[in-house]
């Protein structure tokens, strides 16, 4: 059996498997299983652009490379479109002071700052954010699994100090949301400038570092130009752009943030932290260590905290493990897959503290670098800047952490 | 002259680009070439950027199964032959 073909029957038996789970799901709670489509198509995207929100900002910094950033503006732009265009149906009149029921307008204070700050150190640390480290365990990458196993850690810990940031910070601080103040088409205009002044920056970034070498072809094939011969071929060569070879990532920042909007239509943005946090607390639990009452959470849209309900199954459960297992059919179907085991001791060390770190981060941030900023901009909310400036900064200082641990 | 080796199969992101840099950074000024194993292909994009402001040309070719050799030489080595 050549590699391709032994690629597409695991690729098959893959999705069979998921179809499967879907099947299984629907019968029992149709959200279930919307959330599970949703979340293959997250950890599906992810995997084939190898899109990673670490890279995005780290390189920046490290390289003086923007590519994946310009993705993550091109899918910020796409989601505040679809975004605003929602949340102008759900609060027509903007002076009444009220917000968007379920997008992620969040209190704004040091939490915000700080979270940022610690997510975006603890991703660059560990290697991979969580989104980044959820398409990575599909791939087979098993340092991802330890820094997911941290940020679990580092969400529990959060919980343990919440009720404290809550009293002294969370629960009093002010909420902005920018169409309160300029209306829906200002806070778009807004919105889509400053995203234009920051695709400015990182070409001038790009500029200023020198050469940059565009991707090798051999590695991972683009699309060649095609000289086909039949509607065959042509479908055939459909697939393999689909499938096997890499997307490059400005489609696929679209993509992701045109998934964003449909998964804010349906119900809620795209985030997870808060179901993480749920697995996190339910575990300690196991061992009578829940962290009690959180206080003020279910008045919170967005990532925050989720307390143990007793329940194993809920909607965001099957988002978090179709992001896993999308990224893993992906991989396997494109003969990406690898166990990828880290030789040096230290790499377990940074993947671990860089993910306690992280989770600590989105604990009190309230989101990573997907529900605090990717789809915080596009509600349009003052909080996605914040956290995600600070985001930056902590990837700065992650990049000096790194270079120090060679 | 065989070429200094390095492998760096299972490291985690972005250590194969760090490691090959320093690696460069180190070649005496006779070593023209080195050859970097690796199985984290988002390296593939980053490390040729880096070996041609330090002075390098890159070749990538697929090994195995998510495996690549890329062998990184000095472009003035190329200019004498």
């Amino acid at each position: 059996m050549t590699a391709t073909a032994r690629n597409t029957a695991l690729a098959l038996t893959a999705w069979a498997t998921a179809a499967v789970v879907y099947g299984t799901a629907h019968a029992v709670d149709t959200e279930f299983s919307m959330f599970w489509v949703f979340g293959l198509a997250f950890g599906f995207v992810l995997q084939r652009a190898r899109f990673c929100f670490t890279s995005a900002f780290r390189d920046i910094f490290l390289l003086g490379h923007a590519r994946t950033m310009k993705g993550l503006l091109l899918g910020l732009a796409v989601s505040s479109v679809g975004f605003g265009l929602v949340m102008s149906r759900q609060v027509p009149m903007t002076s009444l002071g009220v917000y968007p029921p379920s997008a992620n307008v969040l209190p704004l204070g040091i939490h915000t700052g700080l979270g940022g700050l610690l997510f975006g150190i603890g991703m660059v640390v560990a290697g991979g954010c969580v989104s980044g480290s959820l398409y990575r365990m599909g791939e087979g990458y098993v340092a991802s699994w330890v820094a997911f196993a941290g940020v679990m850690g580092g969400l529990l810990v959060s919980a343990y100090t919440w009720n404290w940031w809550w009293d002294a910070h969370i629960a009093t601080a002010p909420r902005f949301w920018l169409p309160h103040w300029i209306g829906h088409p200002g806070a778009l205009v807004v919105t889509l400038l400053a995203l234009a002044a920051v695709y400015v920056w990182v070409v001038s970034v790009e500029h200023r570092a020198g050469v940059i070498v565009p991707p090798a072809s051999g590695a991972r094939p683009q699309a060649a130009p095609s000289q086909t011969e039949s509607v065959a071929d042509d479908l055939r060569s459909t697939l393999r752009r689909l499938f096997v070879q890499g997307w490059p990532v400005l489609p696929a920042g679209a993509v992701l943030g045109g998934l964003n909007v449909l998964l804010f239509t349906a119900r809620e943005p795209w985030g997870f932290t808060g179901e993480v946090s749920r697995w996190s607390i339910a575990t300690a639990s196991l061992f009578d260590a829940a962290p009690g009452p959180l206080a003020g959470v279910e008045t919170l849209p967005g990532c925050v905290l989720v307390p143990s309900d007793g329940l194993v199954f809920n909607h965001m459960l099957f988002l978090v493990l179709g992001m896993f297992f999308g990224s893993f059919a992906a991989a396997v179907g494109a003969g990406e897959f690898k166990l990828r085991v880290p030789k040096r001791p230290v790499r377990y060390a940074q993947s671990l503290g860089g993910g306690v770190i992280m989770g600590y981060g989105s604990g009190i941030g309230m989101g990573c670098t997907i529900g605090a900023f990717f789809s915080a901009i596009p509600s349009l909310a003052v909080n996605g800047w914040v956290f995600g400036g600070f985001l930056a900064i902590g990837a700065w200082i992650g990049t000096h952490i790194i270079r120090r641990i060679e | 002259m065989t070429p200094t080796k390095l492998d760096v199969r299972g490291e985690i992101c972005p250590y194969p680009m760090m490691r090959t840099v320093s690696a460069l950074k180190k070649l005496s000024g006779d070593e023209m070439v080195l050859e970097v194993v690796t199985d984290h292909a988002p390296c593939l994009e980053t490390i040729p950027t880096q070996a041609a402001r330090l002075g390098f040309r890159t070749d990538i070719e697929e090994t195995g199964a998510s495996e690549w050799r890329i062998m990184i030489t000095r472009t003035e080595a190329e200019d004498e032959g």
